[in-house]
């Protein structure tokens, strides 16, 4: 460039101006990074490019294995040699009225007993038995869409009565 | 300063950082010139505005070319300036003893002789304070005492604990290694997967693991406690206090950990627990399916509380002396927002018991408005590190929280210096790391405009080890100073070099390294999605899928979406042998 006999000194003398802020911003970039690589502060450079390597590896040949080991997982051995139901049947007692509740259930039976959620009241001032038994209404529409596994199930044991009946 | 104090000074200096021994011309010259070689030095450094110091020279021109502008270097030993590609700066050199020059711009030392830039602490040290007294920081405070911190001491066991140990033991046999201790399944109650999740990553987190199966906290003697407190009538408050009061998460910990680690492999039922939860969060408590990290932190808040209620006095939480939630997961955060105009900067320190981040904004957005101006040299380090095949990583996203950002003209600062309000940078570093680090990843975004809410389902590579001490904030100071060796005092920012050298940051670059021990993924769409916790146990994976625990392979996790990640300092992070016979 500056040797272009054809440009004029105007042109050569902005061209040289422009060489020198290139030239001090690559030599800035230069002092900086040489001064990292001396002082040791990128040494865990080799460590960290490696966790990215396996990651990559580990994506090409798990493609889609969010969506892959979920759907059969219910009906796999687990590790201790166990299966188990989609719904966990162990029974147990209510903390707060006594009752014996299947574990799959708790939590839904819970919010009633406790008078929390939307269906039941906040404020309560009549026993927790009454209180259930006024929301018995419609149970499936309201857990339905909240369910996302075993929705077949889940009709089919409303219909027939759960275990809160007794 | 003595001088045996000075040169074991710059020995501790030049080890921590790493520093090469100096070329035989600096050593030279160093020896030459006594105890503070580069005092005279102070009054010629200035800052320019980008915060980069340079040396002040009326008019920055080669000596025997006058040329202006090209690398220039000023002798050390007699100040001449000459510049590097016209040759004089080396021809300068050929004196003997003139061969260390500083490099105009970029106040670096150079050796003309070696062609190449050298490092030296007190060079350093003398940068970093010429700058500081630049920016006329606030009033001094007093030095404040340094929490004395107790040096570890690994131990290994001697031949007299290896007998013992033989005589009185079996070794297991050569078949496969029984499974992990601590691995259950727990029972999904009705939607409960997300806070079975969290419970499985909080039961193989190892100082809470090993607080609750210590016996630290008795759930049968806390309820003793807890009864006669309730039945003497409590503290006179309302009539909640008596329910509040009734109810510890800390006791259902204690009886989750009691039943994970009693070794039956049954799935556990986690009902207490629930009941008691929702007695403390009612305005979480419903058959809905609520956000793990939520629940993380109501849980911590929930054990946090309960010790309160009980001494009624404040603790400090970024120490964690309140509770083992606090002691466990709490750590220090500090926001540093600097005046643009004078480079005042005001420093606050909150604490956190977790790292939420954003995960980075797509690819190929037209926002401008995310576009953040960069300032630090900081940005050298993360463009070394680059390559990073097209994906988003977690250390982007902490690079990215750690990034100086500009705030808009509408967030203008007050400036204690100024006393007005103007534009500021504003730059967030990690003060003290907790001993467990979670990090959440913001994947669902809640729109309050539109009235809508969405799942973010990138992918976010995540490693196994993870060193965050480009995250400190000692090294985000540093790095403000251009890199500079210096002794960086974090609780005011001036500090003399040398001063505190037996103590701080030696012992924060060992606790700096974590391993990843859980991760708790979330598939499905926002409404209807499924949360899973991996578990790294005797460095092999499983999958917690509330009852259903399976072995899996190390890819696959590094495969999946993590929604919520757990580290644990290196440290606390026993790597047991993979053969179950004893050697």
């Amino acid at each position: 460039m500056s040797n272009d006999d054809n440009s004029s000194p105007h042109s050569q003398l902005s061209s040289h101006v422009f060489e020198n802020l290139l030239n001090s911003i690559i030599v800035d970039i230069a002092s900086e990074c040489h001064r990292i690589s001396r002082l040791g502060l990128d040494r865990n450079l080799e460590e960290e490019e490696e966790e990215l390597r396996l990651s990559a590896q580990a994506r090409r040949r798990f493609a889609d294995s969010s969506n892959s080991g979920e759907t059969n997982s219910k009906h796999v051995v687990d590790i201790f040699g166990q299966t188990h139901p989609a719904i966990a049947n162990e029974i147990f007692e209510c903390m707060n009225c006594g009752r014996s509740i299947m574990a799959g259930r708790f939590a839904p039976h819970l919010e009633k007993c406790m008078g929390k959620g939307r269906k039941a009241r906040l404020k309560s001032t009549r026993s927790s038995t009454m209180q259930s038994r006024h929301s018995r209404g419609s149970p499936v529409s309201v857990y339905a869409p909240y369910s996302n596994r075993a929705a077949n199930g889940t009709v089919d044991e409303y219909a027939n009565g759960s275990l809160e009946e007794s | 300063m003595s001088s045996t104090s000075s040169a074991s000074n710059h020995r501790l200096l030049r080890r921590r950082h790493h520093l090469p021994p100096p070329c035989p011309h600096l050593a030279s010259y160093l020896s030459s010139r006594g105890l503070r070689p580069f005092r005279a030095l102070h009054r010629l450094l200035r800052l320019r505005p980008s915060g980069r110091a340079s040396l002040r020279l009326d008019v920055p021109t080669c000596a025997s070319c006058g040329g202006g502008s090209r690398r220039l270097y000023a002798c050390l030993a007699c100040a001449v300036v000459s510049c590097w590609d016209s040759g004089h700066a080396a021809a300068h050199a050929g004196s003997p003893g003139h061969e260390i020059a500083v490099d105009v711009d970029r106040a670096e030392l150079f050796c003309c002789a070696c062609r190449d830039q050298v490092y030296d602490s007190g060079f350093d040290a003398a940068v970093v304070l010429s700058v500081r007294s630049a920016v006329a920081a606030s009033s001094g405070s007093a030095p404040s005492k340094k929490r004395r911190q107790v040096e570890y001491r690994p131990w290994t066991p001697g031949p007299k604990e290896r007998t013992l140990v033989g005589e009185g033991s079996s070794p297991i046999g050569p078949h496969s290694p029984p499974p992990p201790a601590g691995l259950r399944g727990l029972n999904n109650l009705g939607n409960t997967c997300f806070m079975n999740s969290v419970l499985q990553a909080l039961i193989h987190t190892p100082p809470l693991r090993n607080y609750f199966l210590s016996d630290r906290h008795n759930r049968f003697v806390c309820q003793r406690q807890r009864m006669k407190r309730y039945k003497s009538g409590g503290g006179g408050r309302g009539d909640n206090s008596g329910n509040e009061k009734k109810v510890c998460l800390a006791c259902d910990l204690d009886a989750i950990f009691s039943a994970a680690f009693s070794g039956d492999r049954t799935p556990y039922s986690p009902a207490s627990f629930l009941y008691s939860w929702w007695q403390h969060a009612s305005n979480l408590a419903s058959y809905e399916q609520q956000d793990a990290h939520e629940f993380f932190i109501s849980m911590l808040d929930g054990i946090h509380e309960k010790v309160e209620l009980d001494q009624s006095k404040t603790q400090d939480q970024g120490k964690g002396d309140c509770c083992i939630a606090h002691r466990v997961f709490s750590g220090i955060l500090r926001s540093d927002v600097t005046c643009t105009v004078c480079g005042y900067t005001s420093t606050t320190y909150d604490p956190c018991v977790d790292i939420s981040l954003d995960l980075d904004p797509s690819h190929g957005s037209t926002k401008t408005g995310s576009m953040k101006s960069r300032v630090s040299n900081g940005e050298v380090e993360s463009m070394i590190a680059g390559q990073n095949h097209g994906m988003s990583t977690l250390m982007g996203c902490l690079e990215r929280f750690t990034r100086p950002e500009r705030l808009g003209a509408d967030q203008k600062f007050y400036c204690q210096q100024c006393q007005e309000k103007q534009e500021s940078l504003k730059q967030m570093s990690i003060r003290k790391l907790p001993l467990v680090t979670c990090f959440h990843i913001k994947r669902f975004e809640h729109s309050s405009t539109r009235n809508m809410s969405r799942k973010v389902d990138r992918y976010l590579q995540f490693p196994f080890s993870l060193d965050m001490s480009r995250y400190l904030s000692s090294s985000v100071l540093r790095s403000r100073y251009g890199n500079r060796i210096f002794s960086f005092d974090e609780e005011n920012d001036d500090h003399v070099a040398g001063a505190d050298d037996d103590d701080p940051n030696a012992s924060v670059e060992i606790s700096s390294e974590f391993e990843l021990f859980a991760v708790v993924t979330h598939t499905g769409k926002l409404d209807a999605g499924h949360y899973i916790t991996y578990l790294r146990l005797n460095n092999q994976w499983y999958r917690c899928d509330d009852a259903w625990i399976t072995h899996v392979n190390e890819d696959l996790v590094r495969a999946a979406q993590c929604y919520m990640m757990f580290y644990v300092q290196k440290m606390l992070y026993y790597k047991a042998s993979e053969s179950a016979s004893a050697s």
